[in-house]
């Protein structure tokens, strides 16, 4: 029988293990702390370029956007997240009719993130950012208009 | 796949036989509905030595009132699996010996998953009031006369004499809503009802009337701790089924990934078992270092726990630059924290004294109930599918694959920190080799599978996960099922925790690592 | 050292010489309740405070950071939150014991918490079996657990109440024998009496051994019979939600909170008066110069430092361990400390009988 299985030699080898433990957080009594206490350190707060957070129509200095109102991004939501109102307006010099977009609403509340959208999207018109702080008080803003 | 179907009649036999050849690991029982051809299920079977794979089909004509002879008696996970195809197809077990519903309430009408059924408001209108609990179950057994049994006999579950106690479906042990309803004696446990589907939100039924794409946001919510292991194996059996090779770079990255996956869950595993025993400095300590992996993937995939990054024929944006190097420097620091875990609390002789020996699943009950992953591997078993079915670039990396043969508590927890040490070696090998290349393939805009059946399976972070696909040429799947991981880890545990005191409840269930949103669906 | 008994005294005789004595003593009487139940309170606050920042420390986080500056207002936010919660009561309960219990739990800690030597004169009962009344007064508090569980209607509570029940008990006796370990190095019960011997030198370095032996058993007793982990069973969160005190809320569970948190107090508070010489200041025998320098420190510092010591080093142990699982609480105390304890009390008293003590 060896001693570490013996009635005394289990008493110390329990009071070692214990001892062990209670160096690791002695020592980490003295290290220096990771909370990160946010919202005072929003100005060093890293948030990834990718996460995905709101979804945005950027629009260029003239106030126009890329999208070309062809609903392939609604066509992609699985939770139709997004919906598009159009209007026809027709060319005055060519004479050809062309589909252009109205309003473009987004409801963040039922978005998954997939990210789909903007798969799918053929001329790059929309996007996630980063932005997260999108909590509100009433359900009705979480839908916005994405176009200006 | 090869699908081998099996007539009715003979279907016993033809189960007997092959178990007796050594089918001992029944992977998963998928209840099918043919429309006109039937209703029924796919069983696929491996031999646990081999790693054989054998695929059989099962079917009936009668759509009224299905009913297919049991293998729960051969394979002990079957018990629940039969039970999930009867409450999703309403197929009678013959000879099951508890045939209630597993995931819906059981006084919900209709069986949603076959193709007839009527998911109208009016039959199933929104119930605020709680189910009333089934104490006595059904039991179906085919009579010498008549192929068609009835009903025999009602068992009770639970008596109304016994101290029951309720521990879930909000209760902090339970790592979700699982649960538990108890029968004890002073503080041990006699009796245990495990009862599932509270977060059960119809994936399944779901996917079928999504597209493709459309389905790969799901997988991230079925096991959150594996998402990319999820996503990566609905992609695999996508892409086998459009015949789409992807570029090696992808194979890196999605490998690599996989494994950052992994500690995370393992990590997290480690991190609630301390808390579960109460040690709760410990669980912040593993929470500290998660919070790094979670850091690392938010980088590259924009997500800390959706993350959403695998996608058909690649990923969704290519690594980061920095990438490399700040995994390097992870890897190398969790090395040192790992040895910090084993002095706190792996090595502590309390945890010893109450996780060894206590939860003991045998190597044949592992492999019975099918349960994979660390659990099994605890068990002596070597069911890493990353060594079974090599995928990715699991054949091309040198990786020891952690097995322990003691099947307690303490071993499935060893497992689990042993195996963050060779993702580590994983991941190590595969850093510095990134090959140039494009991150994904450029794919139709529709994506349509061609008519067929799929499945793939990949290494989750606690067991294999699965996807079967069933394609009738459409842009969405005729019948699509995942394979949980959780689930066998549950039958398991309706075992191991009988006889257990109610602190060795909370240890075990710890230990298993189960996730409830795989189990549930 | 300055002793506090001229003082008292001198209160004494003043309202005596005012008053008829039955009124004296009626107004003394008062007095001194406010004075024990504002120290009561003063103390849980510091100890709440305080658990949650060394609890922080080790875990490293900050703690709390946002009421008033470093959180120091924290305490008084929790209680204000708890002023201010519905006090529920359950549907079957036991509605009498069910509110009794946490004053019995209250009541218990607070005679206990007054027995306690805070500097020479400073004490509020100090009679000839003072430590013998500690030890009963203290395990009553058990009682309100067991009622609280009982009453509760809830089977989590009863389960926790039980297993708070067979802790306790089997936990009393090692802490009976650690102290009656140093009841027979010091000659007496009386605590006044015991801290006085200190003066000469602590116990656990006059006692050096079987002292030392009996110190680790008192902490480890002491831990059980506070509920703290790793000995916790009674409120394993993670198995029980909140063990005995599932149902209460409000007040009525600020109260177990406090009594928890005085507990732990009166704890280490006798540890420091038995082991580490109570108001008693550092004396080495032979450094005169270096022993009048300690002497200077007033009594009731050095028995609040010592005090708060042992305190961190409960803490220590309570964010360190899992916990223990039920029949191993009752093997630990029945199979290790317990034989234990009793060879040590014979250890001890042959060391004090051949005089092998310092």
């Amino acid at each position: 029988m060896k001693f570490k299985d013996t009635y005394f030699g289990g008493i110390f080898g329990a009071i070692s293990s214990l001892l062990t433990g209670m160096g690791v957080t002695l020592r980490e009594f003295f290290t220096r702390k990771v909370t990160e206490q946010y919202p005072e350190n929003r100005k060093e707060l890293h948030i990834s370029e990718r996460h995905r957070a709101l979804l945005v129509m950027p629009h260029d200095e003239n106030g126009n956007n890329k999208c070309i109102a062809c609903g392939l991004c609604r066509q992609a939501c699985p939770n139709g997240t997004i919906s598009i109102t159009t209007r026809t307006v027709t060319d005055e010099e060519t004479g050809k009719s062309k589909k252009v977009l109205d309003t473009y609403m987004y409801d963040l509340g039922a978005c998954m993130f997939c990210q789909l959208c903007v798969n799918s999207c053929p001329k790059g018109a929309i996007e996630f950012t980063n932005e997260f702080e999108n909590a509100v008080f009433d359900r009705k803003k979480l839908i916005m208009k994405l176009n200006r | 796949m090869n699908i081998r179907e099996i007539d009715i009649k003979e279907f016993r036999q033809e189960m007997l036989r092959l178990r007796k050849e050594g089918m001992d690991f029944l992977r998963d029982i998928i209840g099918m509905d043919w429309k006109e051809d039937g209703i029924g299920a796919v069983y696929i079977l491996e031999n646990s030595n081999t790693h054989e794979v054998e695929e059989v089909s099962v079917r009936t004509a009668n759509r009224e009132k299905p009913q297919l002879p049991t293998v729960c008696d051969i394979w002990k996970v079957a018990e629940l699996l039969e039970r999930e195809a009867y409450d999703f197809f309403g197929i009678e077990f013959n000879g099951h010996p508890d045939l209630r519903r597993l995931y819906l309430r059981n006084d919900w009408t209709g069986h949603p998953l076959r193709k007839d059924y009527d998911p109208s408001e009016a039959i199933n209108p929104v119930r605020l009031e709680s189910e009333k609990d089934e104490d006595v179950r059904r039991e179906y057994e085919i009579q010498e006369e008549k192929q068609l049994a009835e009903l025999v006999e009602r068992l009770k579950i639970l008596h109304y004499d016994q101290y029951v106690i309720n521990i879930g479906p909000q209760h902090p042990a339970t790592h979700g809503v699982l649960r538990f309803r108890l029968s004890v004696e002073g503080e041990v446990i006699r009796k245990v009802d495990i009862k599932c589907g509270y977060i059960h939100r119809g994936i399944e039924k779901l996917c079928e009337s999504r597209t493709y794409p459309q389905i790969l946001a799901f997988t991230d919510r079925l096991d959150y701790l594996s998402a990319h292991q999820n996503r990566h194996a609905l992609c695999m059996c996508i892409e086998k089924a459009m015949g789409l090779e992807v570029t090696e770079r992808v194979q890196y990255i999605r490998t690599i990934m996989d494994e950052l996956q992994r500690i995370d869950s393992h990590l997290l595993m480690f991190s609630c078992m301390a808390m579960d025993m109460g040690a709760i400095t410990s669980f912040i300590y593993g929470f500290r270092e998660r919070e790094k992996v979670l850091d690392i993937m938010e980088e590259v995939t924009g997500g800390r726990l959706i993350q959403n990054y695998n996608i058909i024929g690649g990923v969704q944006a290519d690594i980061t630059p920095g990438f490399a190097e700040k995994v390097k420097a992870y890897c190398n620091d969790q090395k040192r924290r790992l040895k910090e875990y084993y002095d706190v609390f792996v090595n502590n002789i309390i945890l010893k004294t109450r996780a060894k020996g206590v939860g003991v699943l045998s190597l044949e009950d592992a492999i019975s109930f099918g349960a994979t992953g660390g659990t099994g591997r605890a068990s002596g078993w070597a069911c890493d599918v990353r060594k079974r079915h090599p995928y990715a670039l699991y054949d091309k990396v040198e990786f020891k694959e952690i097995v322990h043969a003691e099947g307690d508590s303490y071993s499935r927890l060893l497992v689990r920190l042993e195996e963050i040490e060779e993702s580590i070696k994983i991941i190590e090998q595969l850093i510095d080799n990134i090959p140039e290349g494009d991150y994904k393939t450029k794919t139709k805009p529709i994506i349509k599978l061609p008519e067929g059946t799929f499945s793939a399976s990949v290494e989750g972070s606690r067991g294999e996960f699965g996807v079967f696909i069933d394609s009738r040429g459409d842009k969405s799947p005729y019948r699509l099922k995942f394979k949980p991981m959780g689930l066998p880890l549950i039958a398991a545990a309706h075992k191991i925790m009988k006889k257990c005191k109610i602190a060795d409840l909370i240890t075990i269930g710890a230990s298993l690592d189960y996730v409830i949103p795989d189990i549930d669906r | 050292m300055f002793d506090f008994t001229s003082m008292t005294t001198a209160i004494d005789s003043y309202l005596n010489s005012v008053l008829p004595s039955s009124a004296a003593t009626l107004i003394e009487c008062a007095i001194i309740a406010v004075c024990v139940i504002v120290a009561y309170l003063v103390f849980a606050i510091i100890m709440i405070f305080m658990e949650r920042k060394v609890c922080a420390a080790f875990q490293c986080r900050l703690g709390p950071m946002r009421v008033g500056p470093w959180g120091l207002l924290q305490v008084f936010a929790d209680v204000f939150k708890m002023l201010i919660k519905e006090i529920i009561s359950i549907k079957n309960s036991d509605k009498i014991l069910y509110n009794l219990a946490p004053f019995l739990v209250l009541m218990s800690s607070i005679i206990t918490f007054s027995c306690l030597p805070f500097d020479k004169g400073l004490q509020v009962l100090d009679f000839n079996i003072g430590a013998f009344f500690i030890m009963a007064a203290s395990s009553f508090g058990i009682l309100g657990i067991l009622l609280a569980g009982w009453s509760s209607n809830n089977k989590f509570s009863m389960i926790g109440a039980v297993r708070s029940g067979g802790q306790m008990i089997s936990y009393e006796l090692s802490m009976g024998l650690s102290i009656l370990t140093l009841v027979v190095l010091s000659g007496t019960m009386q605590i006044s009496e015991i801290v006085e011997t200190q003066t000469k030198g602590w116990f656990i370095f006059t006692g050096h051994v079987p002292a030392f032996i009996a110190f680790i058993i008192y902490i480890i007793a002491g831990n059980a019979e506070t509920n703290r982990a790793p000995f916790d069973l009674p409120e394993a969160e993670s198995e029980l939600t909140a063990g005995f005190h599932t149902e209460y809320s409000g007040m009525n569970f600020g109260f177990f909170y406090v009594a928890e948190f005085m507990n732990m107090f009166i704890i280490a508070g006798i540890a420091s008066t038995l082991f580490l010489g109570g108001w008693a200041p550092l004396y080495v025998p032979g450094l005169e110069g270096f022993n009048s320098v300690m002497e200077c420190i007033p009594g009731f510092v050095w028995f609040l430092a010592k005090t708060f010591f042992v305190i961190w080093l409960l803490m220590w142990i309570r964010w360190t361990f899992p916990r223990l699982r039920i029949d191993q609480v009752l093997a630990l105390e029945w199979k290790y400390l317990v034989p234990i304890g009793l060879i040590n009390l014979l250890i001890m008293t042959i060391c004090v009988v051949m005089g092998w003590t310092f």
